[in-house]
């Protein structure tokens, strides 16, 4: 009945239409069109473009248009000590943010990682801070953190007799606040991922442990850990590339004070780019953070590969 | 077939009229600081609507991401406002780039600048400095003031304890050495109370740079050579370094941890009775007597920024400008125009605003309008502002940064100053200042 106004199945007026006249590797083209235009607008056409401006003298503030300066944007950023001072604190915070992060992760998967009542309800109140906006977290511990009406000295002065604490303006406090917030958001990551590869381990190889009394140190060595070493690595991988190109934490907790002591490298950035207005000098800094990225996921992804292997 | 075709023409007329008076409504929004100027300003744009048929919105905007949103939207070349009020400190950046509409003719027929304090003038409308270009008019005449506790200052145990360990009377003080002295008076941890509150985030706006400068020129210092625009020797003199050492001193008597205060946290210590003085600046000054949120609401009144050697006040404040990319100039300077009537303005003024308009402010019926007026009757003659060029933002940045590592003991009160002036060389040889 369908494609004939006087309801007859006409086969030739169907094999007619333009879909039947593309080719399926013209369908397939077809079908890889819309994102193949979303992905060039959006992801490499500016990716392209902030390659040249770094290359470049530019304001987008300004009327005037991009000079061509060859790598002097490179070149000054590598003789600034501020910069260098930035990349030492974002290697810091990486550092003890995936660290903590990956061992406190990890503690928690195994003790989930057995059948007890209430489970599945502690499993889902553990992944809960991952739900929330960072900025709204990090809103949240500025006001715990706060030194006078803050409720973390309040406790602590309570129970404990302690001093104030200035946790969020202290050279020595304020970077370890910026790194127990992201702890509380991201070390539910590490708890998911550890789990995944927890529950992938075979029963019967515990089983078979049991019967040779082997130890409990020796079954999470020899069983446990080789199971889920590559899904923990990749955990780590994705923690460490999401650390370095952490910003709002830092936005909302510090806005980079004291100083500029908890300024990492994406916060840093922002204000050459937003701020400053440098937009040249912006680029060149996010190509070199994102070598370093690249880099590091590389040497991350080798030892992946060789775990694999193994 | 006739009654058809007069039918059709009948909609087509209403149509076309339709159409013509859609396209005549106006609406002109205007960004701000959320905060309760643009409320006012807002409400009191009504009769500017009763008045043209022109419609007037806002789009409030949170302080700390207002610099960064409007000149976001100016680079992308198309803004979402027809009206904005920028800091006085951006009209550069902002008139570099090509962001704002040039009134110098329009300024120069419907303006009287006498009528206006010379630093509104300069620092709201005109740029560069002596130019004779303008961009905007003056609207809010804010400036940095400081606030206090009158229970504690009136309290006769208080005064005598005051008069025996200092040799003066306790009162409002009037230069800043007398406000070391009060604060000093006042610190009591014990009681978890501070002397007084200041701003001190190492942030360029809203941070330490806005209160500190105001004790910087009272010490005698000053940013650069207006003329050169060389900064060693000025901002690092020896007066600039005494002002330094002042103010990281002066943080003894701050509230624990208040190295990261701005507005928020310098009003909420000042509404809970953490301290005895506060500085801020004073258009923030409802929710300090507001009951609802200040806990001493009743026991809070005002002063100037004291003097020391001379005596300097910071400028805040915003002027009235339109976006170069409106496509409703005509419309945003019919607003221009009915802002700067005098009768706009008292009402402005009696809705506890600031005005910028002398006959307003010298008006003694202006002090009744609001408590802090008569502090912003004192400060105006005083009032002197900072960089306006496109760097400020970095070298603002940079002196805040650095002042706060002071503070917070990473370097003396004099190696800062040193290396600020020297940052702030560093950058405007980058801009070609020196050229």
């Amino acid at each position: 009945m369908w494609g004939s106004p006087k309801g007859e199945i006409r086969l030739g007026e169907i094999q007619n239409t333009w879909a039947n006249r593309v080719s399926d590797k013209g369908m397939l083209y077809l079908f890889l069109l819309p994102t193949f235009i979303l992905l060039l607008f959006l992801v490499i056409f500016p990716l392209i473009w902030s390659l040249y401006l770094s290359f470049c003298d530019y304001s987008a503030n300004t009327a005037n248009p991009p000079v061509f300066v060859g790598i002097r944007n490179f070149s000054f950023i590598f003789q600034q000590k501020e910069v260098w001072d930035r990349f030492i604190v974002t290697g810091k915070f990486v550092a003890m943010a995936v660290i903590v992060e990956f061992f406190l992760g990890f503690f928690i998967a195994m003790l989930l990682n057995r059948e007890f009542y209430g489970k599945s309800v502690l499993t889902t109140l553990f992944i809960l801070p991952m739900m929330f906006s960072p900025a709204v977290i990090g809103k949240f511990f500025r006001f715990m953190m706060d030194t006078n009406w803050g409720i973390i000295n309040y406790i602590l002065g309570k129970l404990f007799g302690m001093p104030k604490i200035a946790w969020t303006t202290s050279y020595e406090y304020a970077l370890p606040s910026i790194v127990i917030a992201d702890v509380w958001i991201w070390t539910p990551f590490i708890v998911l991922l550890s789990l995944a590869g927890l529950s992938s381990v075979p029963k019967y190889l515990y089983e078979a442990a049991d019967v040779d009394r082997a130890s409990g140190w020796f079954k999470f060595r020899y069983i446990t850990l080789p199971y889920v070493a590559p899904i923990l690595l990749l955990a780590v991988l994705f923690r460490t590339m999401d650390a370095f190109r952490f910003f709002d934490l830092v936005y909302v907790i510090t806005e980079g004070g004291p100083g500029y002591s908890t300024q990492i490298v994406p916060f840093y950035i922002y204000k050459l780019a937003f701020s400053y207005w440098h937009t040249g000098r912006s680029c060149a800094l996010a190509y070199i953070l994102l070598i370093i990225i690249i880099a590091l996921s590389n040497i991350y992804i080798t030892y992946l590969n060789r775990l694999r292997r193994a | 077939m006739k009654k058809l075709a007069w039918l059709m023409v009948l909609c087509l007329v209403i149509g076309l009229w339709g159409s013509i008076a859609l396209a005549e409504e106006v609406t002109l929004t205007i960004t701000w600081a959320a905060w309760a100027p643009m409320d006012t300003l807002i409400a009191l744009a009504e009769e500017f609507t009763a008045e043209t048929g022109i419609k007037v919105k806002g789009d409030p905007v949170p302080w700390p991401q207002y610099h960064d949103k409007v000149f976001t939207e100016f680079a992308s070349g198309k803004t979402s406002f027809d009206i904005v009020l920028p800091d006085s400190q951006w009209l550069g950046e902002a008139v570099v780039g090509g962001h704002l509409v040039d009134i110098t003719d329009w300024f120069n027929e419907k303006v009287k600048k006498e009528d206006f304090y010379d630093t509104f003038i300069s620092s709201f409308c005109e740029y560069p400095d002596g130019s004779g270009k303008y961009y905007g008019v003056p609207a809010l005449g804010d400036f940095f003031g400081m606030s206090y506790r009158t229970d504690l200052f009136n309290d006769p145990e208080e005064k005598k304890a005051f008069q025996e360990k200092y040799g003066y009377e306790l009162k409002v003080p009037e230069t800043w050495s007398q406000l070391r002295d009060i604060a000093e008076f006042f610190t009591r941890p014990e009681k978890n109370l501070s002397g007084v509150a200041l701003w001190q985030a190492p942030i360029p706006t809203a941070g330490l740079t806005d209160e500190f400068l105001a004790c910087f020129w009272s010490f005698g210092a000053e940013l650069w050579d207006p003329a050169t625009k060389k900064v060693k020797g000025y901002l690092n003199s020896e007066a600039g370094k005494a002002a330094a050492r002042y103010w990281v001193d002066l943080y003894k008597f701050c509230p624990p941890g208040s190295a990261n205060y701005s507005m928020d946290e310098a009003n909420t210590a000042m509404q809970q009775g953490l301290v005895a003085m506060m500085g801020t600046y004073l258009a923030f000054y409802p929710g300090l007597v507001d009951p609802d949120l200040s806990a001493y609401w009743d026991k809070i009144d005002f002063f100037p920024t004291p003097k020391e050697k001379d005596w300097y006040v910071q400028l805040g404040g915003q002027g009235l400008s339109i976006s170069a990319y409106t496509p409703h100039k005509k419309e945003a300077l019919m607003f221009l125009e009915w802002w700067l009537r005098p009768e706009t303005q008292w009402k402005w003024a009696q809705a506890g605003m600031f005005s910028c308009m002398k006959p307003v402010v010298e008006d003694d019926k202006y002090l009744e309008c609001a408590p802090v007026n008569k502090v912003a009757r004192a400060s105006y003659p005083h009032l002197k502002d900072y960089w306006e060029i496109p760097q400020y933002n970095e070298m603002g940045t940079v002196m805040a940064e650095i002042l706060n590592a002071a503070v917070l003991g990473k370097y003396t009160p004099d190696e800062a100053m040193d290396l600020i002036a020297e940052k702030h060389e560093e950058i405007l040889e980058r801009a070609g200042y020196y050229k």
